[in-house]
């Protein structure tokens, strides 16, 4: 009995210790620098992203913030290592959709979305399709007709196999029952360039990349897989408009490994919220030419998750479920 | 002149100083003007883009000339596009011309630099949409065509043939990318050698194995002969002068055709126009039998192709936003950066800029070609270098070259020395080295494009009936098979009548 109750003391001793170090530690959060891991090279277009927010977020969560560029896989090695990280708030990520909702569709990735804390998102790349200019196609309608009448001949390009623009067309294709033919390509300007000279009828790719042809009249943007029409291409039809419930964007967010402490966590998102309001922040961003596109971490999640199911879906429509190894 | 009121003193300081690292860059085997533009790409985030442009462009011009440095002196091509220019320019520094051989190297290589930049000026656009027209199935032909040369390169045609097949059997080994049609699996090894061999053999780590160290291994075999230090005269019977020229001239603007034409389409490589133009003046020369023997024609048609390329390479860079080469790849990133965005808009909104980037790509040619000028007679002394002292310099910097090719993989250093070994064994066994490298470097995107031809268009009469270009290629092609042919059969008529009496 003596030893049930000293084991008993011991126990909620332990426990107080462990609440009092626990609330400390969101107290003094963040007591030590905090580090952003990037999956991918310094100099590309999530890395300064990066910068930019922790640049931000330094003022409001009032401690050092850190960019640690960890590329290759695909994002697949820095994401694992950000989602494997220690859950105390110190080790952050960036979480795109490419490692996010379809490396694991691929196999070979120790981690999966249910191992995600999603804090928020930072910005959409909108996904759109543009056709040659002297293609017959005209809109949106007639890409869908000519897809319908001409199973597995339409050519659409895409920026490489298994990436996010061929799964925007596959998905699109799937819900729209019809079958198109997706030609991967080096690269997104490797696919445009191939639709203007005319080798291939369309290309799927973002607004920012092909809007400068458009302009230039080389190319024709003819459908957007967004809920409504977008202001660059007001005469391109959205998906829905043509009766295809299909939407789809590339995104990237701010991630961290599932546990972190709540008052961290709180805390975190807190100075997130404030930095996503930052107007001088908001400056920066819209002259590097990034879309900023908030969202909080719950409509984060639906996002990504959603986008998971999809991808996991054409993936296997396509072939290449499991492809580089086991899915976890 | 209002277009030069961008000159400034920072502006020639960058324009020398960029020169003469690119030759610098050019002139060590494994070191390419990609790299020297790479490695120098930070240093310009801190200069506006005027400035940063000189620098780059001059890294560009130098690094793409400095490759026919050992080429000439020590038959080691210091670049991949100047592979040709050993073919007749170390025989040339053999017969003890080598000073000559240099400066008959770089007054091509100024041609070559200034017609590029001229027709850059003149018909970007238009080009451009020439560019664009050629697809996976044109890109297939003109690489077939420039495969043809193996035929006429060949000493001995049946080894030679043997040799160019084993080269693009060589430059299939890795993963076969599923983008490029392939089904994502490693081809040509063992389960074990996946770690080091998923990309292949790195091209820079062969090819300065292959002419490197197997004819290091070779000298060295030789041993030390007794008047070593004076092999070598660095000028010899002949002097330069510009008279060499006389009758050059169609070789020259062909070449450099040549050249800027192969810069211009996005996707095949330096080497090929390099490898394209010697062909055609082999194919047209008056004595193709004396190409490879060390004379000034084919040095002409190597060194013009290759600065050729430079004026070529930036045309669908600026007027579509596609690099046409590695090196105008890397040099995207320094407009990003400026914000400025490359593509159809470009020279109609940025005319300034574009004004500049010519004016600078045709000062960086002429300063090249002075600093080479003025260094000739400097370098060309490295070849009277006793070779027991040069030859291990050499060996030491073809492994750094190695070793940096793809920023730090040691692997690289191990493919460098196999193929050192390969190509000393080999051409004990009649192996030939040149038609081998040929069969490497476009083996890979000739099956690229063969199989991404088919997957498009899902015929193979398509390679016949796709556009009037292809059809014209397949006429060249023709041509260029016919006069080897020709070339072979007459000098093998020649060869009966030496032996007769």
């Amino acid at each position: 009995m003596k030893r049930l109750a000293s084991g008993l003391f011991a126990f909620a001793l332990s426990a107080a210790a462990l609440a009092a170090v626990a609330a400390a530690a969101a107290a003094d959060y963040p007591a030590r620098p905090v580090q952003i891991i990037v999956p991918y090279n310094a100099g590309g277009g999530t890395d300064l992203t990066a910068r930019l927010i922790a640049q931000t977020l330094e003022k409001y969560l009032g401690g050092t913030v850190l960019v640690r560029n960890q590329p290759g896989g695909g994002g697949g090695i820095g994401t694992s290592a950000a989602l494997h990280a220690r859950p105390d708030g110190y080790t952050l990520g960036t979480g795109s959709q490419g490692p996010l909702a379809m490396l694991p569709h691929y196999g070979g990735i120790d981690y999966t979305i249910q191992d995600v804390d999603f804090l928020a998102l930072i910005g959409r790349n909108l996904m759109v399709v543009a056709v040659n200019k002297n293609a017959p196609i005209k809109d949106g309608k007639a890409f869908l007709a000519y897809a319908e009448a001409h199973p597995g001949r339409l050519t659409v390009g895409n920026s490489g196999a298994g990436g996010a623009n061929q799964i925007a067309m596959e998905g699109f294709a799937m819900a729209a029952g019809v079958q198109v033919k997706s030609l991967p390509f080096g690269g997104s300007i490797a696919a445009i360039t191939a639709c203007i000279g005319g080798h291939i009828q369309a290309v799927v790719a973002h607004p920012a990349e092909l809007i400068d042809h458009v302009k230039a009249g080389n190319l024709r943007v003819v459908m957007v897989f967004e809920d409504e029409r977008i202001p660059a291409f007001p005469d391109a039809e959205t998906a829905k408009e043509l009766g295809v419930d299909f939407t789809w964007a590339a995104w990237k967010g701010l991630i961290a490994p599932k546990g972190l402490p709540a008052a961290v966590r709180a805390k975190l998102v807190a100075a997130l919220d404030k930095t996503f309001h930052d107007k001088a922040f908001l400056a920066k961003m819209t002259g590097m030419g990034e879309d900023v596109d908030y969202r909080r971490s719950a409509e984060f999640k639906r996002l990504a998750e959603r986008d998971a199911v999809v991808a996991g879906n054409v993936i296997r429509a396509i072939g290449l479920y499991g492809m580089n190894g086991k899915t976890k | 002149m209002d277009a030069l009121s961008f000159f400034t003193p920072m502006t020639a300081v960058l324009i020398f100083a960029g020169v003469t690292v690119g030759i610098v860059f050019g002139a060590i085997p494994g070191m390419t003007a990609t790299m020297a533009v790479a490695v120098c790409l930070p240093m310009t985030y801190g200069l506006n883009i005027d400035n940063s442009l000189s620098l780059l462009l001059a890294l560009y011009v130098g690094g793409i000339s400095g490759g026919l440095v050992p080429a000439i002196l020590v038959n080691i091509p210091g670049t991949p596009s100047s592979i040709m220019t050993t073919m007749d320019g170390h025989p040339m520094a053999k017969k003890g011309e080598a000073e000559r051989a240099l400066k008959i190297g770089i007054v091509p290589s100024l041609f070559g630099g200034l017609f590029s930049a001229t027709v850059l000026f003149f018909f970007a656009p238009p080009l451009a949409d020439l560019a664009i027209k050629f697809s996976y199935v044109e890109k297939f032909l003109i690489i077939l065509f420039a495969l043809t040369i193996i035929a006429s390169l060949s000493k001995n045609l049946l080894t030679g043939i043997f040799s160019g097949v084993l080269g693009i059997w060589l430059s299939l080994v890795g993963t076969y990318d599923i983008n490029n049609g392939g089904n994502g699996e490693t081809r040509l090894m063992f389960g074990w050698m996946e770690g080091f061999l998923s990309d292949g053999f790195s091209l820079l780590s062969v090819l300065i194995g292959l002419f490197g160290l197997s004819v290091l291994l070779a000298e060295a075999e030789k041993g030390v002969p007794a008047e070593a230090t004076s092999q070598f005269k660095l000028s010899g019977a002949k002097t330069f002068s510009l008279s060499v020229f006389k009758g050059q001239i169609g070789n020259l603007i062909r070449s450099a055709s040549i050249g800027t034409f192969v810069g211009l389409l996005p996707g095949i490589g330096g080497s090929a126009a390099s490898v394209l133009a010697y062909t055609q003046q082999k194919n047209l020369s008056k004595a193709p039998e004396k190409m490879g023997t060390g004379v000034p024609e084919g040095v002409i048609a190597s060194e013009a192709s290759n600065n050729g390329l430079t004026g070529g390479a930036l045309i669908p860079l600026v007027s579509l936003g596609i690099p046409g080469d590695s090196t105008t790849a890397v040099m995207i990133g320094a407009f990003t950066l400026q914000g400025l965005q490359l593509g159809p808009l470009f020279i109609g909104e940025h005319l300034e800029t574009w004004d500049m980037m010519v004016i600078n790509l045709f000062l960086a040619n002429l300063v090249m070609f002075a600093i080479m000028f003025f260094a000739i007679r400097h370098i060309v002394k490295i070849i009277q270098v006793p070779k027991y002292l040069l030859y291990p310099v050499i060996v030491v910097m073809c492994t750094v070259g190695a070793y940096s090719a793809n920023s730090g993989i040691m692997f690289d250093v191990w493919t460098f020395l196999l193929f050192g070994l390969f190509g000393y064994f080999g051409q004990k066994m009649g192996l030939e080295v040149t038609p081998l490298i040929i069969g490497f470097i476009l083996g890979k995107d000739a099956e690229i494009y063969f199989v991404k031809s088919i997957e498009s268009y899902g015929s193979l009469w398509i390679f016949f009936t796709k556009s009037p270009i292809a059809m014209a290629l397949w006429g060249l092609i023709a041509v260029s098979l016919a006069y080897s042919i020709h070339n072979i059969r007459k000098a093998a008529r020649r060869g009966k009548q030496d032996a007769a009496p």
